[in-house]
């Protein structure tokens, strides 16, 4: 996925609705690479039943009102699960629907409707579901529930945008979404009411992580069909999850409601969550210092610095997996010569970037691979320990060598946003000062610059990616040949050969290896130019409990919050 | 009267089939659809949803299905809220901006011209200039600018009222907005009525009243006002609709799920249907305005007849 701008998404490229103004994107994809498998471990993995939700620690004093208001950056696209796209959307259907597993609040895998699963063997899982799931009117989550949630995910009439995202990696999947095969040909099926088996077309070991997704999760087909489009309205949507809908209305508020069939239901605190739709990042704060507003989604760009003195005990920074960079046309006259690639990459001073121009707490980045991301370890230049000057020789003689003289220019594209200017303005400013090269920066809508982007119709374009499920296989896609989201057009058919060694691979460590070796082997092609890896920095005021500083990807189910008396 | 009424409305039908043709085809020329996100869906996804929202037709054919189901008073599917049909979001949103737009509206004009006659009539003393200070200065800051201003004094130190949101028609989250877009109209009525009524009262019917010995309010009220709303009605057609376009700052500063954010959100997705929706919808307010201004004309100023 892409990233967000400022808002974070999660995983995935930050696309994601924009909203007006400046930070756009979030989306929330997150898209697993298609092809990309994982190994798989085929001894029969078996997860540990923790007791999951709200964990109170003992001598919390929890309040009367246990209420959470949340804004959510943005109003939801939908609340059909198999239609969610964007971050907002995926966070509300996180709190209506549960999958076969779920996340908690530091991300990790725990059991959802499924008390536990195996891997039957290589391409196999079957997932064991607990008896006391319900749905929200009070019938029982069984197997076919997952079938049909499946299965609808996949079908081309409903055109769902993560359809093939996700619908490749159970068997046919691909092939349905093209329309060549029927969906009930889809590698899933019930054994019986309580036993889901699923079928992947080669390994993939994140399945258990992958069905934390609710887009494959379940759905009550009867209340799905009966209401057609309106199934998802307040009084009609039927969900399984540890909330249901109470109210909603657009651009104002969506309200959920505790769901009282949920099978964890003692273990949920909140009675009820709202979520704000607010886009403006200053009016999020001001709700929130006027007390109508929980959580906010994002600060302003700049304000970091401000806000950390004012609301020292509200302040949540974390690292988030999600990769701020630029993006290079490998196909453009001047960028095709990886030597000027090289010499742009080399003088960006990525400490004062982090350390001043953005002051956000991110943590600078010399690969595609960031801190935190499973499957790989964190690549970086050789040059990345040299003294500056040491880098602006190399620069200027790389320069040289590939006979681009001072004063050529460069075309930088951004879309209209503060802080995606503010870094722009200072990498033009590392190139003018240090290469003596003058970079004209052209801003644009945003959709304008993914058209163009897409299109491979620029020279050097602002980008970001948030993963869409914690593997490298997420950020490889970047820089693979052919990619969907290979934006810069470059093909390095011996890393290609290295990941697709890597999928086959069953061993973790060999894979982990593996993978590493590809991401820095086109890396070495300087593809893009890595920046920053983002941080995710909100307001929590410090009465929400529950909220936790290890997710990385940036999922926090409502069911996991609670209120301290305040 | 009516048939000249009659013919404004009928009118109506082809400014609006201009407005939306030319509203069509800039949208769709506009680079970049509905479907890109900075993640790129892929061929197979992107053909299945131009297949969903028969986006993959010929654009002629397209614009023909959509004024097909104009016409039936279906104003089409959204993409950027794909649980909603566009006249749903409108139906729920119209209501919202119309409250906030027409009160402050209303306000804006009692106030304006309570405030114009009294800085007419006390023309060049410290009060008049007291009042065009404070009326202008509210004309020229932004609203991006009093609005935070509003919410940090009554919101944030005073904690009156709420700092922004929605909730029913519940007057407290209504007060704000509803001040904001006053400030900003009420010194463009309060002007031009100041003008107005000054040139009035200069000629000779009002001299040939304060003549017969009418009291100077007498005069003012039974006389003079009347010919000095001319000129004020005339702005007011412009203010209302320029008030829609303002509901785009308001609603965002104050988190309202009006009109406006819905604009911004169609056109920055690239929502074609709800997009054109709301012209058709702002188009139709326009048209009506304009007419309702002119009948006003008639009422007023006895020389014009239609």
């Amino acid at each position: 996925m892409t990233l967000l701008a400022v808002l974070v998404a999660r995983s995935t490229r930050v696309d994601a609705f924009f909203r007006p103004g400046d930070a756009v994107h979030r989306r929330v994809s997150r898209k697993w690479l298609p092809a990309l498998a994982a190994g798989v471990c085929i001894a029969a993995v078996s997860n540990v039943h923790l007791a999951h939700a709200a964990i109170v620690p003992p001598g919390v004093q929890l309040a009367a009102k246990q209420e959470l208001v949340r804004n959510n950056a943005s109003e939801v696209e939908t609340l059909d699960p198999n239609l969610a796209e964007t971050v907002p959307s995926n966070n509300v259907t996180r709190d209506l629907f549960e999958g076969l597993t779920a996340t908690d609040a530091d991300g990790t895998v725990v059991p959802g409707v499924a008390e536990k699963w195996e891997q039957k063997d290589a391409t196999t899982w079957i997932f064991h579901l607990r008896k006391n799931a319900k749905w929200s009117n009070g019938e029982p989550v069984v197997a076919n529930d997952f079938v049909y949630g499946c299965q609808r995910l996949v079908d081309p009439k409903i055109a769902s945008p993560y359809a093939s995202t996700f619908g490749v990696f159970l068997l046919n999947g691909a092939d349905i979404v093209a329309g060549k095969k029927s969906p009930d040909t889809l590698g899933i099926r019930a054994i019986d009411p309580y036993t889901v088996e699923i079928k992947t077309p080669y390994p993939v070991s994140f399945i258990p992580e992958l069905m934390s997704n609710t887009n494959l999760g379940p759905l009550n087909k009867a209340a799905v069909e009966k209401y057609g489009k309106d199934w998802t309205k307040p009084g009609k949507l039927v969900s399984n999850g540890a909330f249901m809908l109470k109210d909603w209305q657009v651009n104002s508020k969506l309200v959920l409601a505790r769901n009282p069939q949920y099978w964890d239901a003692a273990h949920v605190q909140l009675s009820q969550v709202t979520y704000l739709p607010v886009e403006s990042e200053t009016t999020d704060i001001k709700l929130f210092q006027s007390g109508d507003n929980d959580w906010v989604y994002q600060l302003p760009s700049g304000m970091y610095p401000k806000y950390k003195q004012e609301f020292a005990a509200d302040m949540k920074i974390a690292p988030m997996l999600g990769l701020r960079y630029y993006s290079f046309n490998n196909k453009d006259p001047l960028l095709k010569d990886v030597r000027v690639r090289q010499a742009l990459s080399m003088v960006i001073d990525r400490d004062i970037l982090a350390q001043r121009v953005t002051a956000d707490g991110q943590i600078p980045a010399y690969g595609v691979i960031v801190k935190g991301v499973k499957g790989a370890d964190v690549t970086a230049y050789d040059w990345s320990t040299w003294p500056m000057a040491k880098r602006v020789d190399e620069a200027k003689k790389l320069l040289a060598q590939a006979g681009v003289k001072p004063g050529t220019t460069l075309h930088f594209a951004l879309n209209t946003s503060d802080y995606h200017k503010k870094m722009a303005i200072f990498a033009a400013s590392e190139w003018k000062t240090k290469l003596g090269l003058d970079t004209q920066i052209d801003a644009m809508e945003f959709k304008v610059l993914l058209k163009k982007r897409h299109a491979g119709d620029y020279q050097i374009a602002r980008n970001g990616w948030v993963a869409d499920y914690n593997d490298a296989t997420t950020f490889l896609q970047l820089v693979q040949c052919g990619s969907d989201q290979n934006d810069s057009g470059n093909c390095n058919p011996k890393a290609d050969a290295l990941i697709r060694q890597a999928n086959e691979s069953t061993d973790q460590v060999k894979r982990t290896q593996l993978q590493t070796q590809a991401a820095k082997l086109v890396m070495d092609d300087y593809p893009i130019l890595p920046l920053l890896q983002y941080t995710t920095v909100r307001l929590v005021k410090s009465y929400v409990g529950g909220y936790s500083l290890k997710n990385p990807m940036d999922r926090y189910r409502s069911k996991d919050m609670y209120i301290v008396a305040h | 009267m009516w048939s000249y009424t009659l013919r404004r409305v009928l009118l109506t039908v082809p400014t609006l089939l201009i407005v939306v043709t030319v509203c069509y085809l800039l949208l769709h020329a506009t680079p970049g659809g509905p479907f890109d996100g900075e993640r790129k869906v892929s061929a197979e996804v992107l053909a299945n949803l131009q297949a969903k929202y028969h986006l993959g037709e010929p654009l002629w054919k397209q614009y023909l299905l959509y004024l097909n189901s104009l016409l039936h008073g279906d104003l089409g599917a959204s993409f950027r809220y794909a649980d909603w049909s566009v006249n749903d979001l409108v139906l729920r949103a119209l209501p919202v901006s119309l409250t906030i737009g027409g009160v402050s509206m209303l306000l804006a004009i009692v106030l304006g011209v309570v405030l114009g006659i009294f800085a007419a009539l006390y023309r060049n003393s410290p009060a008049d200039y007291l009042l065009m200070i404070i009326g202008n200065a509210g004309s020229a800051f932004p609203s991006f600018v009093i609005g935070p201003v509003l919410i940090l004094v009554f919101a944030i130190l005073l904690k009156w009222l709420p700092a922004g949101g929605w909730n029913g028609f519940h007057v407290r989250y209504m007060v704000l907005p509803v001040l904001l877009l006053t400030i900003i109209n009420v010194a463009t009525v309060g002007r031009v009525t100041r003008g107005s009524l000054i040139e009035v009262l200069n000629t000779n019917y009002i001299r040939t009243a304060y003549a017969k010995g009418l009291s100077r309010w007498t005069v003012v009220l039974r006389h003079a006002l009347r010919p000095t709303m001319i000129p004020v009605v005339s702005v007011i057609g412009p203010l209302a609709i320029g008030s829609i376009t303002a509901a785009v700052v308001t609603e965002s500063v104050f988190s309202l799920p009006g009109i406006g954010k819905l604009i911004v959100n169609g056109a920055a997705n690239r929502d074609y249907t709800l997009v054109l929706g709301l012209v058709v919808l702002v188009t139709v307010v326009a048209v009506l305005l304009n007419l309702l201004v002119d009948l006003a004309y008639a009422w007023l100023d006895p020389k014009i007849r239609y």
